[in-house]
């Protein structure tokens, strides 16, 4: 009898009744392995691991609750329906009955997925959780080329373009922005919301590289739940601050493009309860791209413009204004959301046209700033007095005016991170600036601290008033690792003792067998005392130098024997880790010190 | 036009004897004409270039009477010559070259010599338009019209460039009233009585529209977006299916290296990235730090949409476990064992060394009264040493390598027995009173070195690989613990007969000391802990630690190395 016979009759039990190939759970379905998919993305089904895997080790695997959850969804029977109306549509066509074709076309059924969501995220902040995949992709397909032959559609950019600008909105208008880091893939971003740590990427603002070895109808169908799931948490956003979500816009900044400037001017239209419209008034958001002039157009909406300026409660905000704002918004914020939002308090920033507008017209309001931009519909030009730091990122700038200071870019985003102004000579017009630093990065657990972070650390401290050691010598006893192995697990009395005690009977030792041999010889007790002396110390020291290492090692061995293979294997696991990492610092020392060299 | 082209006519005429008498016929012949006979017929032209344009503008205005009168202008335009259609030959030798209308013979024009017809080419600039009738006997020169039309004919267009030659049908016919129809049937009933198709049709419709199928009105749009979660969204939590839902991890965060500006050590060297290629594919670093000067001159990350692609297909591909990940600190790891110092006292440094054997010393055995210490060595000598002082007191040459040795247990009858080869030699060490001589018998060598513990339920094994395995024989007949202790053979193990101590020595020059307490309450596990590693052997041919012993009373070990030396370790 084979080993795993099944009598027949006997269901089948444990993880071949409860996990089931996919090709199976496709015929299971009775659907396309197409749908299916779609539907597993839509649904946010995964394979699972079984324990055993009964049909081979090579198939994915299904719990049989996820496919029978599937199998009950509504959206299989739309699916299907869709399919049939499709061919119906075809056949239509086929027959060249127009009429009956038309008609069919504008009555294809629809589906809606804000009941998957719901599902999917039983709560707001369980959708939080899961926004990151989301934020990067929709800022992903908001940057993406009209591929018509993709299917990437121009309403399916726009769109994506439109939610990512809503989703900044709100987070430069309530100050949640956290953290934020230029890479070479693009720029990332952390918010915290509700407590949720939300990081996403957007990419560089450049014409972007389309490869053919993607699959784009798997993106394309995440890209449907996302848009999906990113309305939904907007319209939960916009509802929280008291504002109607899908927001009128200024047709006129529309027009120009510049849809995030007129969001944020919505904003702060109609927030008129919370009286904040000081910095949302000027904070805004603006494409990239010019677009050409439409006269009669501007005209019309310089109008709407108009109107919309006088509907605002505060035009020009006073001292008053200010004061009024403080006093209101400060018992709803965290600590650190106040602090994020005076860091740029009372700061005017201009943007010169090479400088990545999006991003920072995105970071500067979320950080209390106020920022303008050279190009149409922008807040205040560049002669205005009152600037302070005007972001610059040419070789040489010509025209100076004494009034501000111009900076790099990256002067802003290090500003960000570090929480406080930083001096802004390092990152003058045409110099390079200095390295810029990942804020996600935990210096200490990596165990290499680059020099400027220690020089961040060192102005943070100043500015706090705070003493730090001076340095290397804090950083270099915690850095070498031998001596805090060895700290850790010697105790140093203990070693000395030993040292001690050996160092005695060594001296005994030697004693003895030097009377022993002096008897021998016949050599004369009084004559022996003379050379003892020398002879003696040169012992003591040889002996010494080994020991220390020595002891740890043994020590090292000893606590290995008794512990159990299990936590043995996990424990030599972690040392090796361990090893990697120390190995991965010493590199890194290791060229430091090389360009040192070059540079002296 | 059309008048044009049906008058066309060809133009005789402009003789200068009648001249004013068909203005209007000069022409343009055109519909039928072939070249040739369009040259034939222009021979009546005369060559006079002036008269011709004048002609030709009279022509067009006034060309309707002449059209109206004749459809056919070739009959009515007769040539000069009125011989009609005879070989020209005939004339050859004559003066005349034929006859006018009126009988009259037309002279022959004196032929002009080729320099005079050279000449009045050269002068006359319109020469290359002028042909030689031959039929009439005179030069015509062609008006510029008729030159546009043997242009256009060469190229196989029609004459005229005004010609439409796909105009549109004009019907002439007037069908109105005209009496019978084509055929005379009677109109069918199916004239009279209303579609049983349409019928079916309209039906059909009118169907769709009560059922609600065809809608005429379009659907109001609901919103897009609406609060889908209320505050209180507790109770949704049971909204999942049953299966606990596993989050995919959160893509990696991006370090230091990842930025378009890393420090200088970020950056691999050339040589690094050349390595790399050595590496597996699967080693091999994703992303290689890159330093740009400034933020302007960062280019499009190339690998944007692949990346998230990929994102995309783990997602939904990627089978998910909840994997326990160990975040702990490894010294956690460590089991907490009671401190070295309360369990002292053990040996742990050498105090003595008992030199004088020349080969390995196989194997050793301490009087049971602990004051003498005797050893074999494969020098093939047995010698006797004072524990204390460290004297050899005796030396017994056997003359082969000397396998083992072991003290009599008895203290009252200090015998040696020795094993060497195929035998066993009981010796006489001469340190108590004479002693009876005893039988030999033989005795084995014993494979593995095991020691039992006093209480005799727990033994200690250790193993060629290294392991020693504390066997407890009440519990089970699988080893209660297995040490992985030395790298190298377990050569012996050995145990304390009062201390709670055991130790083992092996080919790694070492030797391991134990505390190993077995309580009596059996409840307890026995509490085993290693204390001390004893070094200070050599290695000499691969051999370490040969031999380790306790001492009877004293927390001391001896051990007997491949040196040829035997070492005391005190506490």
């Amino acid at each position: 009898m084979p080993k795993h016979y099944r009598p027949p009759g006997k269901k089948k039990e444990g993880n071949a009744a409860k996990y089931i190939t996919r090709t199976k759970a496709v015929h299971y379905l009775q659907i396309s392995l197409s749908s299916f998919r779609k539907l597993c993305i839509l649904k946010g089904i995964f394979p699972r691991e079984p324990k055993k895997k009964v049909e081979g080790n090579h198939k994915t695997y299904y719990h049989m609750k996820d496919i029978a959850f599937l199998a009950h969804d509504p959206l299989i029977e739309k699916f299907r329906e869709i399919r049939a109306h499709r061919k119906k549509i075809k056949k239509a066509f086929g027959k060249k009955n127009r009429d009956q074709a038309n008609r069919l076309l504008t009555q294809q059924p629809k589906y809606k997925l804000d009941r998957l969501v719901l599902e999917r995220y039983p709560t707001f902040v369980d959708a939080l959780r899961d926004l990151d995949d989301c934020l990067t992709m929709v800022h992903l397909f908001a940057a993406l080329p009209v591929v018509e032959s993709e299917r990437i559609q121009v309403e399916r950019i726009h769109n994506c373009r439109r939610l990512s600008h809503q989703w900044q909105a709100f987070i430069s208008r309530t100050h949640k922005l956290r953290k934020t880091f230029i890479s070479v893939k693009g720029i990332y971003y952390q918010a915290e919301v509700e407590g949720q740590k939300i990081t996403w990427l957007t990419p560089h603002a450049l014409q972007q590289v389309l490869t053919d070895d993607v699959d784009f109808n798997v993106m394309l169908t995440f890209l449907e739940f996302y848009e999906t799931l990113l309305g939904f948490v907007n319209f939960k956003l916009y509802h929280s601050i008291n504002l109607k979500y899908p927001p009128i816009l200024d047709p006129r900044l529309e027009a120009l493009a510049a849809e995030l400037y007129a969001l944020s001017r919505y904003v702060a239209a109609s927030s008129a309860s919370l009286p904040k419209n000081v910095e949302a008034n000027n904070s805004s958001e603006a494409d990239q791209r010019d677009v050409g002039e439409n006269d009669a157009r501007i005209d019309e909406s310089e109008l709407r413009l108009a109107q919309l300026q006088h509907q605002l409660p505060t035009n020009e905000p006073g001292a008053l204004m200010h004061m009024v704002e403080d006093a209101t918004s400060k018992d709803d914020d965290d600590d650190e959301t106040k602090e994020c939002k005076y860091l740029f308090k009372d700061m005017k920033f201009f943007l010169s046209r090479e400088v990545p507008r999006e991003s920072l017209l995105f970071i500067i309001p979320a950080f209390g700033g106020v920022v303008s931009w050279d190009g149409d519909g922008s807040p205040f030009n560049e002669s205005d007095e009152d600037i302070t730091y005007q972001i610059v990122d040419r070789p040489v700038q010509g025209h100076l005016f004494l009034s501000r200071e111009y900076v790099q870019p990256q002067w802003v985003f290090d500003c960000v991170n570090a929480r406080m102004i930083l001096p802004t000579e390092a990152y003058s017009v045409g110099r390079v600036p200095p390295p810029h630093l990942s804020p996600f990065v935990d210096n200490e657990a990596e165990g290499y601290v680059p020099e400027y972070a220690e020089t961040i650390k060192r102005l943070q401290a100043a500015a706090n008033k705070q003493v730090l050691p001076l340095p290397g010598l804090g950083i270099h006893d915690v850095d070498n690792a031998q001596n805090l192995l060895i700290e850790g697990i010697v105790d140093r009395a203990e070693a000395n003792e030993a040292a001690e005690k050996k160092k005695k009977l060594s001296i005994l030792e030697k004693q003895y067998h030097d009377e022993l041999n002096m008897e021998l010889k016949g050599i004369k007790y009084s004559t022996s005392m003379l050379n003892k002396g020398s002879s003696e110390d040169n012992v003591v020291e040889e002996d010494i130098t080994p020991n220390i290492e020595q002891i740890a090692e043994d020590d090292q061995s000893r606590s290995k024997i008794s512990m159990s293979r299990k936590k043995r294997k996990i424990y030599e696991a972690m040392q090796i880790s361990k090893q990697r990492k120390r190995a991965n610092v010493d590199l890194l020392k290791e060229r430091k010190k090389k360009a040192q060299e070059q540079k002296s | 036009m059309a008048k044009s082209r049906t008058t066309s006519e060809n133009s005789n005429r402009t003789e200068r004897e009648l001249p004013d008498e068909q203005p209007d016929e000069n022409g343009f012949l055109t519909e039928s004409g072939n070249q040739d006979e369009n040259l034939d017929r222009n021979d009546a032209l005369d060559g006079s270039h002036d008269e011709q344009g004048l002609s030709g503008k009279e022509d067009d205005e006034g060309g309707h009477g002449a059209a109206e009168e004749s459809d056919s202008s070739e009959d009515e335009v007769a040539p000069r010559n009125t011989v009609g259609d005879v070989p020209l030959e005939w004339y050859k030798d004559e003066e005349h070259i034929g006859y006018d209308i009126s009988g009259r013979k037309i002279k022959k024009q004196t032929r002009k010599d080729r320099i005079d017809s050279f000449l009045a080419g050269v002068d006359d600039s319109k020469s290359w338009r002028k042909i030689y009738d031959k039929y009439n006997d005179e030069e015509v020169e062609l008006t510029k019209e008729e030159i546009g039309i043997i242009r256009r004919i060469l190229k196989g267009k029609t004459p005229h460039a005004e010609v439409d030659p796909y105009a549109d049908y004009v019907d002439w016919f007037v069908w109105e009233d005209k009496g019978h129809p084509l055929s005379n049937a009677p109109e069918p009933k199916r004239r009279f009585i209303p579609s049983k198709w349409e019928h079916k049709k309209v039906l059909q419709y009118v169907r769709a529209i009560r059922k609600g199928w065809i809608k005429f009105d379009k659907p109001e749009e609901e919103p897009p977006f609406r609060l889908l979660w209320d505050d209180d969204s507790n109770l949704a939590e049971n909204k999942r299916h049953g299966l606990s839902y596993i989050p995919a991890p959160k893509p990696k965060l991006p370090g230091h290296e990842e930025s378009y500006n890393p420090s200088v050590e970020y950056i691999p060297s050339q040589e690094e990235i050349n390595s790399y290629q050595l590496m597996y594919e699967e080693d091999r670093p994703k992303f290689i730090p890159r330093r740009f000067e400034s933020l302007r001159s960062v280019p499009a990350y190339e690998n944007a949409l692949k990346e998230g692609f990929d994102r995309c297909l783990d997602l939904y591909l990627c089978p998910r476990t909840r994997k326990k990940r160990l975040n702990i600190d490894p010294e956690t790891l460590k089991p907490k064992l009671p401190n070295r110092k309360d369990l002292k006292p053990y040996p742990t440094t050498c105090y003595f060394e008992y030199r004088g054997h020349t080969g390995p010393v196989k194997s050793i055995s301490i009087e049971i009264s602990g004051q003498w210490i005797a050893s074999g060595s494969t020098d093939g000598t047995v010698r006797i040493w004072e524990i204390d002082t460290g004297r050899c007191l005796k030396v017994w040459d056997v003359g082969e390598a000397v396998q083992h040795v072991t003290w009599n247990p008895l203290p009252e009858l200090p015998i040696l027995a020795i094993s060497l080869g195929r035998d066993v030699l009981l010796l006489n060490t001469g340190l108590g009173n004479e002693e009876e001589q005893l039988k030999v018998k033989e005795l084995l060598h014993v494979e593995e070195p095991i020691i039992t513990d006093d209480a005799c339920d727990n033994v200690i094994v250790g193993s060629k690989e290294g392991k020693m395995c504390w066997f407890d024989m009440d519990l089970s007949s699988q080893p209660y613990k297995t040490f992985k202790v030395h790298p190298k053979d377990i050569t012996n193990v050995a145990f304390h007969r009062s201390y709670p101590l055991f130790a083992s020595c092996s080919d790694d020059c070492t030797a391991y000391v134990f505390h190993g307490m077995v309580y009596s309450d059996l409840n307890q596990n026995p509490l085993i802990v290693p204390l001390e590693i004893l070094r200070g052997h050599t290695t000499s041919n691969g051999r370490g630690v040969l031999d380790c012993k306790f001492h009877p009373r004293q927390p001391w070990l001896f051990t007997a190395g491949s040196d040829s030396v035997i070492k005391l370790y005190c506490h």
